[in-house]
């Protein structure tokens, strides 16, 4: 097989001139596109850093050891750590049963699952506020209790799985469709338990797909403004996140401290992105092991 | 392991896939499901592994009710109709997965395992390639891991869905071959399913040929193929041709031709069909019975030892396929255009109302 994979790659490579376009168009089409690119996502990536970098290096150790700013960073990496195990919990789970199962309400939960994509991040925050604010549905039973959700970490925690729980079961969903159940079913016939063939059989199929769908949601539960902002509060140093301490700053006319939070999270984007880049390759080749029959 | 199949039915919706299906499987016997797509032949053999659940009937193995065991506890082994070999697996894992998977009390240790996978692997001829990943192996050397796989759980039933369905004609065959001596060899309890009436006549027992849900005969090779009990099994073992005609004094009239038919007073002046298989319609160069009709060779092709001969009848406008040995046809000297004499040698006549096809 070493010696095939090449060769697919070859075969890949050699497009019949039928189907390709003539040299001035290609050459058109990509500068467009490359222009584009620098326009509206090198650029301003450049300067968040030139503006992050303006006042020196000192201002901008300043600014993100501020303790505003670390408590802003524990809470973000708190938010993290929460939410992406259980919406991977979560998402796996649900993939699983609506690939390998058929039950009632199979399609409401498919919808079910795509909603917190369909709606506002604003209107997400804002049932929880309906819910568990002073006035809301559990507003009694809550302060009795002297539990609170809204305008704490628990509402953001709550808020952020809600908009980022599609993300893994969304990537999921198709992979699984595609494999089928023929390796699980060979699993049962071997004595394996469903366990036992999660474990050793499904899962190790899907890895690639869900560290995918795992970064994805990592992204967005990091980045995730709009429903937070309307949970949150504000209050500094204790339910502010990266993003809403940015805003603050920027607010505040504090341009440098804001553009060196901004900067410390679009060094995890561009992290997140080459990480997700390269789980997309490990995948791609993962695939083509398998197309050479 | 013996199995009996009893009344089992299984419908998808309004679905019938199967219907009153009952069977007994002695110890040791290898047994064909035959029939053509759609027949529920696959769908049964999934209820007999578990991996599918009857809507009414049971299964039992040993006399011991099987129905409502899970896959996992009924220690069948199961060769799927593409393998469904781990991907991400050794031929050696895939393999050793049944052993591995076991509950540690009944595990074997790390040293056994591999020991009876090596043997199992040299069953199968393997050896060499315990290393690679199935995708670095071909049709023929996939359907072996999966046949080892299987084994490796020691089953004490075999269930394979058409195990050699994706692989080319010459593999096949000594793949079938080779089947056929490990089932001698270790006396499981197999059942297959196929489409492929060479294969199941090749190679089982004993044949269960399915239509529609429904059984239509169960014999073995010999019986089913030389005494079809129905014009739909006479027509799936093989070619035929087909003598339309009426039912006269305990002869099928049909054109110039009389035809011996031994059936009952009772179907007198009904409208039957005689079926005949081409190797046993009789070519000769004279009329020497009522039985024989004129006709025209049409096309000769010689294929190995034998020649296919085709003729049209000239008192009916009919087609007819006939086969037979080189040394024969080169004794009658046989020629294309020449005019030559019918008559079925072996043939059985069925009453269209009583089959509806």
């Amino acid at each position: 097989m070493a010696g095939q994979i090449p060769l697919q790659l070859g075969a890949k490579k050699t497009k019949s001139q039928s189907v390709t376009e003539p040299p001035w168009v290609r050459r058109v089409l990509i500068s467009a596109a490359l222009l584009f690119l620098a326009l509206f996502l090198v650029l301003p990536l450049t300067a968040i850093f030139i503006k992050a970098f303006e006042q020196g290096i000192d201002v901008y150790t300043a600014s993100i050891t501020h303790p505003d700013a670390l408590s802003a960073i524990k809470l973000t990496l708190l938010v993290v750590v929460l939410t992406v195990p259980l919406n991977a919990l979560f998402g796996v789970a649900a993939a699983w049963a609506i690939t390998k199962f058929d039950f009632r309400g199979k399609s409401i939960l498919v919808t079910l699952i795509d909603l917190p994509f369909a709606i506002s991040p604003i209107i997400a925050g804002l049932v929880f506020v309906l819910l568990f604010g002073s006035t809301g549905l559990f507003g009694d039973f809550l302060f009795e209790h002297n539990i609170q959700i809204i305008f704490a970490v628990p509402g953001i925690v709550l808020a952020t799985l809600f908009v980022t729980f599609p993300f893994v079961a969304r990537e999921l969903i198709p992979l699984m469709q595609a494999q089928g159940s023929a390796e699980e079913e060979a699993s049962l016939t071997l004595g394996a338990n469903g366990w036992k063939t999660f474990m050793r059989v499904t899962l190790p199929n899907i890895k690639w797909g869900l560290l995918y769908g795992i970064i994805l949601c990592n992204a967005r539960a990091i980045g995730e403004f709009g429903a937070v902002s309307v949970v949150s509060g504000h209050i500094r140093g204790l339910t502010n996140t990266m993003p809403l301490h940015i805003e603050i700053l920027y607010n505040e006319y504090q341009f440098s401290a804001a553009f060196a939070v901004a900067s410390l999270m679009s060094i995890l984007a561009i992290v997140t992105l080459i990480l997700k880049n390269i789980i997309e390759w490990k995948a791609a080749q993962r695939e083509q092991q398998e197309d050479v029959v | 392991m013996s199995i009996q199949i009893n009344d089992v039915s299984k419908s998808f919706g309004s679905f019938k896939v199967l219907e009153d299906i009952s069977i007994d499987i002695p110890t040791g016997e290898l047994v064909a499901l035959l029939g053509p797509s759609g027949s529920g032949k696959t769908s049964l053999l999934r209820i007999i592994s578990g991996l599918e659940e009857a809507d009414q009937g049971a299964i039992l193995f040993n006399g011991e009710d099987m129905t409502h065991i899970q896959t996992t506890e009924r220690k069948v082994g199961f060769v799927f109709q593409h393998y469904a070999l781990f991907k991400h697996m050794t031929v050696f894992e895939n393999v050793a997965y049944g052993l591995r998977v076991r509950p540690r009390k009944e595990r074997l240790s790390k040293v056994k395992i591999k020991e009876k996978v090596e043997e199992l692997l040299g069953l199968v001829k393997l050896e060499s390639l315990a290393g690679r990943y199935p995708s670095q192996l071909s049709g023929g050397q996939r359907q072996r891991v999966a046949l080892a796989r299987a084994l490796a759980v020691e089953p004490k039933v075999l269930l394979l869905d058409e195990p050699f369905g994706a692989l080319d004609a010459k593999v096949r065959k000594d793949l079938r071959r080779w089947l056929r001596r490990l089932h001698d060899e270790f006396h499981i309890t197999s059942i297959f399913v196929t489409h492929d009436q060479e294969e199941a006549l090749d190679v089982a027992d004993r044949i269960v040929v399915m239509n529609d849900g429904k059984i239509q005969q169960i014999g073995t090779p010999e019986e089913v193929y030389d005494h079809p009990n129905s014009p739909f099994v006479y027509d799936f073992l093989g070619n035929v041709n087909l003598f339309h005609g009426r039912l006269e004094n305990g002869k099928l009239v049909n054109g110039h031709a009389e035809i011996e038919a031994s059936t009952a007073k009772e179907s007198e002046g009904r409208e039957a069909i005689a079926y005949v298989r081409p190797h046993d319609v009789v070519i000769e160069r004279e009329r020497v019975s009522k039985e024989a009709v004129p006709a025209e060779i049409v096309h000769i092709h010689v294929v190995g030892r034998t020649v296919h001969v085709e003729l049209k009848r000239k008192d009916v406008d009919e087609f007819l396929e006939a086969e037979l040995p080189k040394e024969q046809y080169r004794k009658l000297a046989l020629e294309h255009g020449q005019s030559v004499f019918i008559r079925p040698g072996q043939l059985k006549v069925f009453i269209p109302e009583d089959f509806s096809i």
